[in-house]
């Protein structure tokens, strides 16, 4: 049943179907109630508080929900760097998620701010902190969304614009794509770096509140950790919309890539847990996991889903049944994501009697803004050739690569 | 054309130092000198000596007055001034504390500790926080975004933000920064302390004032010791107490700042910058490479249309 995918296809599907519509209702209740939350208050919509300042949007949606959207960063480590050719026919889909994760977890910071209007400032270098680890995490985040990113996800678009009946837009296409021929390479530098930088910062910011973060999880090693995350999440993003891709639109299943990607992804979970370990014995805090307050529980849940689906997945037949291969993804990415919002709440004490727990409406904005994710990823693989499939069904769909570049 | 493995290691681990290295690299950077904020000479500060405070309360009000707030009365049905906690309507805050058997008793004021070398400061994105003269931390409206990491950074949990406000502020003592030395010689709660309980001025003299209580009464003050002088790399806000100073909502800290701390881990990874512009120029020599490559055995722009019309022919 293994087949083998070789380049894009845009789906030949109405738009408005009824996930499509679920999704980009709740991204429209989400942002209604940002607006509402513009002109009220943070108080009066979120379960902030002075002991808990940041919640679900910061901590959910951009410290662990951004790992998720690394997928375009990590795939294009294998495939650029260690030139592993057989995962370009996925990097469409890769930097896709990666657009509409930090895109949307963008949005959230914007709606989390409490004074959103000072960030014209951001245009003086002269106000800048660069000592602020949460301005590197700004800047940087900024500048992979509106440069890197965008670089990546162009030739789909290009495309588009290329098959236009119109001679005009056609020759803007190509004077477009022969410019990006030359430049390619900086961008995709770029798509490298700016990640490596804000992803290990993200784990950095936690590392300035000092005592106020659980010692199971305080250590001077959060960037590196938070970084290896995102790269385990990344894999197990792409992987987890690949999978439910191919079932929804029948894709068909390359095992060689999938397989190739879940075995990396299980490594480099091996890798972190060998840090994350190393770490505590190092520190010499190891004791705390067994202690079975409430802390250790979720220390031991958190290593047990990122550590049982690594080992199971070294195993071939593990990895080619799409089934396990998903269930266990399923886990990893549980687990990376139980990880990347611990130390910033659950593992998170401030002084005095403070509690946090999200409002409805807090929630729903959250969930708002990743379903607006989703939408607009279900609208571009409607609109453009994104999703990876095999010759056969090239054939059948409509073929759309005039420009292979990615 | 083939894999260069080795060479995308070496790009790797020689700049890469944002992700691998630093894992081999901290026990080194520790062996550094400890990049702290030195005190400044004419720092400012407050000492608070808990023995002389009677709970009075007066310096509440007259921090309200002074800095323009609305008395928080949340807690006694709206009658008198009574918050429960620093927060959005106070900055200065007198507690009592009760062990447990009822018999050792201490009150506490909480306000900003000012600290030498403080977490707000160096967390804050846009320099909103920030070191006056005289090391007093102020908060500057005009650059503040309110993303509300200094009440993440702060290890006193001391900056509050109004949660109901469209145009919310971040609230935390200045130490009259606003009045000191024009309006007055001194912020507003020393200046009504009926027992000098708490007192303004230099912070080495009230360093050595605090360490002459010490001497005159050993074994009076818990651990002769005054919370402040080390702690957290320093504050400027000094405390007395014959009493567990953790009792008093004072949390242990090591000498070291947490800015310190992470200013040492991120100058080790980042080099001044230099170790991002490594990494990307590895990169983009070998992206470079795959991307000729990729060119010359990819399609040219449309022949890929071309090819599938073939195909279909």
């Amino acid at each position: 049943m293994t087949e083998h995918w070789e380049r894009c296809i845009r789906l030949k599907e109405p738009l408005k179907t009824k996930p499509f519509l679920i999704f980009a209702g709740l991204a429209g209740l989400g942002l209604l109630l940002g607006l509402y939350r513009e002109v009220t208050g943070l108080g009066y919509v979120t379960g902030l508080n002075d002991g808990y300042s940041w919640g679900l949007f910061k901590n959910w949606n951009v410290t662990a929900l951004t790992a998720l959207g690394s997928g375009g960063y990590a795939v294009a480590v294998l495939a650029w760097i260690f030139n592993e050719k057989r995962f370009h026919p996925i990097m469409r889909t890769a930097v896709l998620t990666s657009l509409v994760g930090y895109g949307t977890g963008m949005l959230a910071l914007g709606f989390d701010v409490g004074r959103p209007w000072n960030f014209v400032w951001l245009a003086d270098p002269r106000t800048w902190n660069h000592y602020s680890v949460l301005w590197e995490v700004a800047v940087c985040m900024t500048a992979y969304f509106m440069l890197a990113l965008d670089v990546e996800n162009m030739p789909p678009f290009l495309e588009k614009l290329y098959r236009s009946d119109d001679p005009a837009k056609k020759e803007k296409a190509l004077k477009i794509f022969r410019f990006m021929q030359k430049t390619f390479p900086f961008g995709i530098a770029l798509a490298f770096v700016l990640p490596s930088m804000h992803q290990s910062s993200l784990g950095s910011l936690m590392y300035l509140a000092g005592t106020r973060v659980h010692p199971l999880w305080q250590t001077a090693l959060l960037p590196l950790l938070y970084l290896l995350m995102a790269y385990i999440l990344g894999f197990a993003c792409v992987l987890l919309v690949l999978a439910l891709s191919s079932y929804a639109w029948d894709l068909g299943w390359d095992a060689d890539i999938l397989g190739r990607l879940a075995q990396v992804m299980s490594w480099m979970s091996l890798v972190w847990i060998g840090i994350r370990i190393g770490d505590l014995v190092n520190r010499g805090v190891v004791g705390m996991a067994f202690a079975f307050d409430k802390f250790s529980l979720y220390f031991l849940l958190e290593t047990a889903l990122v550590l049982l689906p690594a080992l199971m997945l070294l195993s071939r037949s593990q990895r080619e049944a799409p089934g396990s291969l998903f269930r266990l993804t399923f886990l990893t990415a549980m687990g990376g994501l139980f990880y990347r919002f611990t130390p910033t709440t659950l593992a998170f004490s401030p002084l005095g009697d403070y509690r946090y727990f999200p409002s409805v409406a807090e929630i729903f904005m959250s969930i708002g803004f990743t379903a607006l994710a989703v939408a607009v990823f279900l609208f571009a693989v409607k609109t453009f050739a994104i999703l990876p499939a095999s010759q056969g069904k090239i054939a059948a769909e409509e073929a759309m690569r005039p420009f292979d570049t990615l | 054309m083939d894999v260069n493995r080795r060479d995308v290691l070496k790009a790797l681990m020689g700049g890469s130092a944002v992700a691998a290295v630093a894992t081999a690299g901290l026990p080194v950077a520790k062996a550094g000198k400890p990049e702290s904020f030195a005190v400044e000479p004419d720092a400012l500060g407050l000492m608070y000596d808990a023995t002389k405070c009677i709970g009075c309360r007066a310096c509440m009000p007259a921090c309200q007055n002074a800095n323009g707030l609305k008395p928080d009365t949340g807690g006694s049905g709206g009658l008198y001034m009574q918050p429960d906690s620093l927060n959005a309507n106070t900055k200065n805050l007198i507690t009592l504390y009760t062990a447990a058997d009822g018999h050792e008793r201490s009150f506490m004021k909480k306000q900003c500790m000012h600290c030498v070398d403080p977490a707000c400061v160096s967390g804050c994105p846009m320099e909103a926080l920030h070191k006056e003269p005289h090391g007093v931390v102020g908060w500057n409206p005009t650059l503040c975004i309110g993303c509300r990491y200094c009440q993440v950074a702060c290890p006193f949990n001391v900056p509050k933000f109004e949660w109901d406000k469209v145009n919310p502020k971040i609230v935390k003592c200045e130490l009259c920064r606003h009045i000191v030395g024009t309006s007055a010689t001194e912020p507003a709660c020393t200046k009504v302390c009926p027992t000098h309980a708490v007192i303004y001025g230099k912070r080495t003299d009230l360093l050595a004032e605090a360490h002459r209580r010490i001497k005159e009464k050993p074994g009076f003050y818990f651990e002769d010791r005054v919370y402040g002088e080390t702690e957290a790399g320093g504050t400027q806000c000094l405390v007395l107490s014959h009493v567990d100073y953790t009792n008093l909502g004072l949390p242990k800290l090591g000498k070291e700042s947490a800015p310190a701390q992470e200013r040492r881990v991120n100058d080790f990874v980042y080099r001044g910058f230099l170790t991002p512009v490594v990494v990307y120029g590895g990169i983009v020599a070998i992206v470079r490479n795959r991307w000729k490559d990729h060119l010359k055995h990819g399609d040219k722009p449309g022949s890929g249309e071309a090819h599938e019309e073939e195909k279909r022919a």
